[in-house]
């Protein structure tokens, strides 16, 4: 009876294509089952070596049996399958990941003997790998910053970057941390996004802010028009980030024209000039573009028909958000065309919206005119019935 | 136009006219609407006419119960201007017509004042006529010789409430167009005239083709209709004389003049009630038209409300042209009044009958109205 | 009250004349008024504020790709709306200025075309060759937003 049972756990036990391992390895077993290279027939023995058909400890772990790969030795291990061409072809996968890796930052220290860096386990799972695109794998784009944070987060052993100890919480707290974890907003960037993915380095001069510009290509036209382009790359300072913080970025106000110029340029001096009239003429439009708001709302509340009103407003506020990337070329004329336009919408829609309030307010007074001279206008008539009547009657 | 006898340049202007034109019969055709109480005679010359009619004895005009009539001309005239002057900035399509009202409210000068002044008038009127006719039942004004002006006067308001029916859609805004829907549910449910309603209309969905119909209806064909039947009204009065009323004070020459003033006076009360109205009553501004979204609470118009009262509270096991059939029998019943009533006088006591049934059909069509009021929720 | 008293002392009007005529004037300000006020409101708004000044959606610009155009319907005058670059719009008749066919684009030159005798405009509007010897009407376009918004 006993041996029945122990038959069938065996059966139970060896499966394809782990074998006969989990009869040892129950846990990594089941974890291996969830992955993709247990659907795609690939086993224990594909990366462990040894038999897979063995049923004791000697007999499984003979002849090639390699057993956990050391971390140095790791992306090489995954690399036999992974770079070769042929093998990746019918997966559609592509073969450069390990050539990538050897450039980046991980791969350089991995190189030298440092294995306090990440490799291919650390980012996709050991066992439990999945593929990129099932929204529980660690290397599923929303995922991506949780899974880089587990070494540059908060009290990691990862790299800081020039005083930023905790760049995954400076991402999350930023515009587009926000935007790619709590918006869904999936056009805006994850770590990979900037960094790369296999080929992740911190991007020296010139790196990221030419991926800045792919998305914020009016922005990143404007500046290197600007005298800063040529300056910082002389100084072998970054672009964007000189301005804006590497992980942490901030929505862009104008109030930044007054913190951030400051860091470089002394106030009084001429640059600082140009941002203090910049600065005046966002706030200008944007004070402007507000009241005039304001004021729509309330002949909205009466209620009036503002729906035409609304729609210049927002025509009002596109000229603004337009000037915000002509900032960058430190030029005052443009930024000042688009306000300006921005301002003369935002006064036309208030003007009108004024007028059609004060007209109302009038017709009170109108009618307090009118009704004076009504009266007086009956006083008269009733005179004249009177005498006509008093004729008539005669 | 009363020639004071100077000097030769005026008196041959009238001189001159009067060869070419009647203008006796010109002049009584335009009086003929209230203005001039008696008949002119069309065979003797302006002048002449005219001083003979000032002079002519007749009955005074002061009485207030009287002025309904002038006064729902009045009213009706000034519909008719305000409504000329909408015309010149209203686009009668679907898509435009919304935002040209609010054009006109907003952005023409004085546009709001018309716009209210048009629909505060419309009210008016309709309450004004819907009064009058009781005025004439209670009164017994529709024994002979009046029956034809108890039945222009019936007329009157029905094709009244066809210019609100119609004005109501033209704004093409969400209450104008629910009312309409459900109006025409009530109209078209009746036997007979239903269909006909139906063909007039132009079918059961309001498309831009409907929109176009009322259009035409509520501008030119209806107006025309009013038009028509105040004249025969005012001329059927001239022909009958005013309906004598105990402690009638005795015709008197001269009253003409009187009259005149009366019309005057009437005319700037009523302007003075339109403007106070319009300036701090204004009706709201409501959301457009949405047909795939009903609004809480539409009902049909007011009038209509008696009727589709009454057709909701016939049970649905039963035939829906019944309650029809009780709607259009109450019609004729009261379109056919003079001649069903055979008591011998216009005293009330004379008439108990009759008006017994009246207070009863005023208080049934009450009631129906709340009835009809109380079946939608909310609104 | 008047017949009492004569073209009394003073002038050739007198006090009945001028209390008259006063009378008359304040009388008359009701037609004045009235005429003033329908006149007012016969005022023709100017053309921005004009009812049924069409304004027509033309679909949003981040949809149309530059260099392509787009056809919209609009009863008896169809247009193109065509992307000239990242920012500007181009609205263009469809109807052409030869004989009135609708016309067509063409993505793979970027141009119009005319069925009708091969007439052959650019994505502005001028004529490149065949019998059409005017260019397209245009139309105001607007980029509202994300929103292309053609005045017709």
């Amino acid at each position: 009876m006993t041996a029945a049972w122990l038959a069938l756990a065996l059966a139970a036990a060896v499966t394809e294509p782990t074998g006969a391992c989990g009869l040892c390895h129950p846990d990594v077993r089941v974890e291996h089952e969830t992955s993709v290279h247990a659907r795609e027939g690939i086993g224990c023995h594909d990366c462990h070596g040894g038999d897979p058909g063995a049923t004791s400890t000697a007999a499984a772990h003979r002849g090639d049996f390699r057993g956990v790969p050391s971390r140095l030795d790791l992306p090489a291990a995954c690399a036999s399958c992974h770079s070769d061409l042929e093998r990746m072809r019918p997966y559609n996968l592509p073969a450069d990941q390990y050539a990538l890796y050897r450039t980046s930052g991980h791969g350089v220290r991995l190189a030298r003997g440092d294995d306090r860096v990440a490799v291919c386990t650390d980012c996709h799972g050991t066992h439990a790998i999945r593929r990129r695109d099932d929204p529980q794998s660690s290397v599923f784009p929303r995922n991506i910053p949780a899974t880089c944070g587990r070494c540059h987060g908060a009290g990691a052993s990862g790299e800081s970057l020039e005083g930023e100890a905790n760049p995954f919480a400076a991402y999350v707290g930023g515009v587009h941390g926000q935007a790619f974890l709590e918006d869904n907003n999936s056009s805006a960037p994850h770590c990979g996004s900037c960094h790369g993915a296999h080929g992740a380095a911190p991007p020296g001069v010139g790196d990221v802010d030419k991926v800045c510009g792919q998305c914020h290509s009016p922005a990143r036209t404007y500046f290197l028009q600007s005298p800063h382009a040529a300056a910082m790359q002389t100084a072998g300072a970054p672009e964007c980030a000189s301005c804006h913080d590497h992980h942490g970025i901030r929505a862009a106000t104008e109030s930044m024209l007054e913190s951030v110029c400051t860091r470089c340029h002394e106030a009084g001096s001429p640059q600082s000039e140009v941002a203090s009239a910049m600065r005046t003429l966002f706030r200008g439009a944007e004070d402007e573009i507000d009241a005039a708001r304001t004021l729509v709302d309330r002949a909205a509340a009466i209620p009036l028909y503002v729906e035409d009103y609304k729609a210049r407003l927002e025509e009002a506020r596109t000229s603004l958000v337009q000037s915000f990337p002509v900032m960058h070329a430190l030029k005052v004329d443009g930024v000042e065309e688009l306000t300006r336009r921005a301002r003369s919408i935002a006064a036309e829609v208030e003007s009108e919206v004024n007028g059609k309030l004060l007209e109302r307010r009038w017709r009170r007074v109108g009618l307090l005119l009118f009704w004076f001279y009504l009266i007086l206008t009956m006083v008269i008539l009733v005179r004249y019935r009177r005498r006509a009547l008093s004729e008539a009657t005669r | 136009m009363v020639s004071r006898g100077e000097g030769g340049k005026r008196r041959s202007l009238s001189a001159w006219l009067e060869e070419r034109f009647n203008l006796t019969e010109m002049f009584s055709f335009a009086a003929s609407f209230g203005l001039f109480p008696a008949e002119l005679d069309t065979s003797r010359p302006f002048n002449e006419a005219l001083q003979e009619a000032i002079r002519r004895p007749l009955p005074s005009y002061g009485r207030w119960p009287r002025v309904l009539g002038i006064l729902s001309l009045l009213v009706f005239a000034f519909l008719a201007a305000t409504g000329v002057l909408l015309a010149f900035y209203y686009q009668p399509t679907t898509e435009e017509a919304y935002r040209s009202v609010t054009t006109i409210v907003r952005d023409v000068n004085f546009g709001w004042f018309l716009h209210q002044a048009h629909r505060w008038s419309a009210r008016l009127l309709l309450v004004i006529l819907l009064v009058r006719l009781w005025r004439f039942f209670f009164q017994g004004m529709y024994k002979a010789p009046r029956e034809a002006l108890w039945i222009v006067a019936l007329l009157t308001f029905l094709v009244a409430t066809h210019a609100d029916l119609t004005g109501r859609l033209l704004t093409w805004n969400a209450d104008g167009y629910w009312a309409t829907v459900r109006a025409l549910e009530v109209l078209y449910s009746l036997p007979l005239v239903g269909p006909m309603f139906s063909f007039l209309i132009g079918g059961p969905r309001i498309d831009s083709l409907v929109m176009t119909r009322f259009y035409v209806l509520h501008l030119a064909a209806i107006p025309f209709i009013m038009t028509g039947l105040f004249y025969l009204h005012f001329s059927g009065v001239r022909r009958v004389g005013l309906s004598a009323v105990a402690r009638e004070t005795r015709p008197v020459g001269g009253a003409l003049k009187v009259h005149i003033y009366n019309l005057l006076i009437l005319t700037a009360l009523l302007f003075g009630a339109l403007v106070t109205l319009v300036t701090l009553l204004p009706v709201p501004f409501i959301d457009p038209a949405d047909p795939f979204a009903t609004p809480v609470g539409a009902r049909p118009p007011w009038y209509l409300l008696a009727a589709y009262g009454l057709l909701e509270i016939f049970p649905s096991a039963w035939p829906r042209f019944l309650p029809g059939l009780v709607i259009e029998a109450t019609l004729a019943v009261a379109f056919l009044l003079p001649f069903l009533d055979r008591s011998p006088g216009r005293e009330m006591r004379q008439r108990r009958l009759a008006i017994a049934i009246g207070a009863a059909v005023l208080v049934a069509w009450a009631c129906f109205t709340w009835y009809g009021f109380q079946l939608e929720v909310g609104g | 009250m008047d017949n009492a008293r004569d073209t009394g002392a003073g002038g050739p009007i007198g006090r009945r004349g001028a209390m008259q005529w006063l009378i008359r004037g304040f009388l008359s300000l009701w037609g004045l008024g009235t005429a003033a006020l329908g006149i007012s409101f016969l005022k023709a708004p100017s053309p921005e504020n004009r009812p049924g000044e069409g304004q027509l959606h033309c679909g949003t610009l981040s949809s149309l790709p530059v260099g392509r155009a787009r056809f919209v319907r609009h009863g008896a005058d169809p247009l193109f709306v065509v992307r000239a670059s990242d920012s500007e719009v181009i609205a263009l008749s469809a109807i052409c200025s030869h004989l009135r066919c609708v016309l067509q684009w063409n993505d793979e030159t970027g141009t119009i075309h005319c069925p009708c005798h091969a007439g052959t405009f650019d994505r502005e509007g001028n004529v490149l060759s065949g019998p059409p010897n005017r260019p397209l009407s245009r139309y105001p376009a607007q980029v509202r937003g994300d929103e292309i918004v053609v005045h017709i």
